[in-house]
């Protein structure tokens, strides 16, 4: 399956929120979508849900507009909220229902993903009972017990402890190989990186980067070096307006528009007594601070 | 269609496992049950109450209180006694004749508990301590005088005593033939019902507002509107209120029946329960038909409140309007009520606008004139106006609950409406 995002534009009142945003997301695959508090993502993921009209551009699945009868779509809120005072089984099964399941399969369904999650033993219990990583854990049933087409989980790490972070990810991986369309949203860049084979940064209501992460990194300008040495205050001297400490003692060193990687390693080498040199890799979250920075 | 059943279902299961909602039914049903039993239970403690007949019980008065006499005529005094002992059977009338002053301080201090000085056969002063707001001796003993100075007048004319007290007791006898309807009767069992439609849909009302706005500030919304269409979620909440109420209702006036025919005999001669328990059937349906249409109307509007609400305090600030509107119907048709005029220019307004319609027109049905054909307009006007008010709501509703923020102003909400059209 294939999802687009064509030209998608939304304003509230005079506020022009999403101008002209385009990206696609394929099944099987994982896609992030990124971007600063009040960048447009929550919108943009209403309007994917049909809680908010476009005012121009569609969203096309497989090519054809999508069919909010026929496709199903799972949602982990970054607000996250369930009805606190009532029992867990019986709120599971109403929302599976709501998306169309009979109650015999919603059900099934929810105590299977209680099990999953090892949340069996809470199932008659009420959900303000339970601590606030186990309330995300039944919050996700929500998004994934109607066997969705497309999940879009926001923010799903926060708040979880290591354990529960490693058997969400195994769910996540699960449904990614399930060959469903997984829509991810987060600030922890990590996660990000550690799953999604491509992104969509949305800066101020525009896409400012979309594309294969393993290809952003690649084409991402590598003018960076990492430099360890013996002569660290020396070097600094020498190269102060472009060298800044890194965490684990070494220096970084950007180059400047002509400068030629190789020339500048064998000057460096030449002058110091150098331990390493080798050109800085670009994470995820440079890349971010980058694009949806307000320096684009 | 399939998601409207389903949320009517989960919506009315939360009531049923309400614990406040179930225990205000019980504490009512078992309130009208105590009501309607003591009487019977009385009786049958005191099973040789055969003698003691609530007819008697007036007569014998245990006759604790004192009531002083004093009168400056001599020649009226003991014809005064006379009088004043039999109609004041609670005091022990006595002759007082030492003086106004000495009358007073006996009242004062406590001796005795009011007193009379009577100046001539047309003119006295009554003397109490603390003159309680039932207090009506001043007024019956205005009403003694007054016939104590006829017959003396009657005697001086030359009729005999017996002759002046036979003219002065003679007793009419009267009938009346209700051919329209009798508003005594009818006023009681409308107002009951009038009363019991302006608290339910308070209370019901109040009830869907702060679902909805728990809905919203535990952000359980996000995942509900994207799950359910507005229009469903709307009616799925009001029309499980709606009915949640009919079965409140159900059961308190259903135990209410029960219990008032189990203990039938207790009540005999009682105007009050009389009316109450036996309405017309018609008007029951109307009553059912109005209650459920005001009750819709109400529910819609308070539904759309509450999705406005950000915090549940929110809420007690922005029914007021619609309780206000509410409260403006309830007032039209109480005073209308009391006026014995239901018919008048504003009630017939009232009976057509669908705010006002459900209590107007079922008051003007219950106790006033109308054509069926004025019913039938009025009741269309109303199913149409819920419907409209509840798409309109479901509008709201939607535009509403993601609408977070502190003050949530209506201007806004209507904006948003606009937008979406």
């Amino acid at each position: 399956m294939l999802l687009e995002f064509k030209n998608i534009s939304k304003s509230f009142g005079e506020k022009e929120v999403l101008k002209n945003v385009s990206f696609t997301v394929e099944s099987g695959k994982a896609f992030g979508l990124l971007g600063r508090n009040g960048a447009g993502k929550t919108t943009s993921i209403r309007i994917l849900m049909n809680v908010f009209a476009q005012n121009e551009g569609e969203i096309l699945l497989d090519g054809k507009p999508i069919d909010y009868k026929k496709t199903l779509i799972g949602y982990l809120p970054e607000e996250r909220g369930l009805y606190p005072k009532k029992i867990i089984l019986e709120q599971l099964v109403y929302f599976a229902e709501l998306k169309g399941m009979s109650y015999k399969d919603a059900v099934a369904s929810v105590d299977y993903w209680l099990d999953r999650l090892g949340m069996t033993e809470y199932r008659n219990k009420r959900l303000d009972t339970l601590s606030k990583g186990n309330q995300q854990k039944i919050q996700l049933i929500t998004a994934l017990a109607h066997d969705p087409d497309i999940v879009i989980l926001d923010e799903p790490f926060s708040g979880l402890d290591p354990v529960n972070a490693m058997l969400l990810k195994d769910v996540v991986r699960e449904t990614i190989e399930k060959d469903k369309i997984v829509l991810f949203s987060s600030h922890q860049m990590s996660y990000i990186e550690e799953f999604c084979d491509s992104i969509a940064i949305i800066n101020k209501g525009k896409v400012a980067l979309f594309g294969d992460l393993k290809e952003i990194k690649r084409t991402y300008p590598r003018d960076k070096l990492v430099v360890s040495t013996t002569e660290t205050q020396r070097l600094k001297d020498e190269y102060s307006d472009k060298c800044s400490d890194l965490p684990d003692g070494s220096l970084l060193l950007k180059l400047e528009g002509g400068e030629s990687k190789k020339g500048v390693m064998s000057e460096l080498v030449e002058k110091f007594d150098i331990d390493e040199i080798k050109v800085y890799e670009p994470s995820l979250n440079d890349i971010f601070v980058e694009y949806a920075g307000d320096g684009v | 269609m399939k998601q409207f059943s389903k949320i009517l279902k989960f919506e009315l299961k939360g009531y049923f496992k309400n614990k406040v909602f179930i225990g205000i039914t019980l504490f009512l049903v078992v309130l009208i049950a105590v009501g309607t039993f003591i009487p019977s239970l009385i009786s049958m403690i005191k099973p040789d109450g055969s003698d003691s007949t609530p007819g008697t019980d007036p007569t014998t008065p245990t006759a604790d209180k004192t009531m002083l006499i004093l009168s400056k005529d001599e020649s009226i005094t003991s014809v005064v006694k006379e009088y004043f002992t039999a109609a004041f059977p609670s005091y022990n009338v006595r002759i007082f004749d030492t003086g106004v002053d000495e009358l007073k301080e006996e009242v004062m201090s406590g001796n005795a508990d009011c007193g009379f000085v009577i100046d001539s056969s047309t003119s006295f002063t009554y003397y109490v301590n603390n003159l309680s707001l039932y207090d009506t001796n001043a007024a019956s003993a205005g009403a003694l005088m007054q016939e104590v100075y006829r017959i003396n007048e009657m005697i001086k004319n030359g009729l005999t005593p017996e002759e002046a007290a036979e003219i002065m007791s003679v007793s009419i006898t009267s009938n009346t033939e209700t051919l329209g309807k009798n508003q005594i009767t009818n006023f009681i069992y409308t107002y009951v019902m009038i009363l019991a439609l302006y608290t339910v849909i308070l209370m019901y009302g109040q009830m869907v507002a702060t679902n909805v706005a728990t809905e919203k500030s535990s952000r359980a919304m996000e995942l509900l509107v994207t799950s359910a269409d507005p229009v469903s979620m709307m009616f799925g909440k009001v029309v499980s209120s709606c009915l949640a109420g009919l079965m409140q209702l159900t059961a308190i006036f259903g135990s209410a029946i029960i219990f008032y025919n189990i203990n039938k005999a207790s009540f005999e001669g009682n105007q009050i329960l009389d009316s109450i328990f036996n309405i017309p059937p018609q008007l029951l349906v109307f009553m059912l038909v109005f209650f459920i249409l005001g009750f819709l109307i109400y529910a819609f509007l308070y539904g759309a409140i509450g999705s406005m609400a950000s915090k549940l305090e929110d809420i007690n600030t922005l029914v007021l309007p619609v309780t206000f509107l509410f409260l403006i119907a309830f007032f039209i048709v109480i005073f209308s009520m009391g006026s014995s005029n239901v018919d008048n220019i504003l009630m017939k307004v009232a009976s057509y606008v669908p705010f006002t319609s459900p209590m107007a027109m079922f008051t003007r049905i219950a106790m006033g004139s109308v054509a069926w054909y004025e019913i039938m307009i009025s009741i269309i006007i109303l199913i149409g106006s819920v419907i409209g008010v509840g798409i309109l709501c479901a509008k709201i509703y939607r535009a509403g609950v993601l609408l977070y923020g502190n003050s949530p102003k209506f201007s806004s909400v209507v904006k948003a409406l606009l937008k979406k059209s």
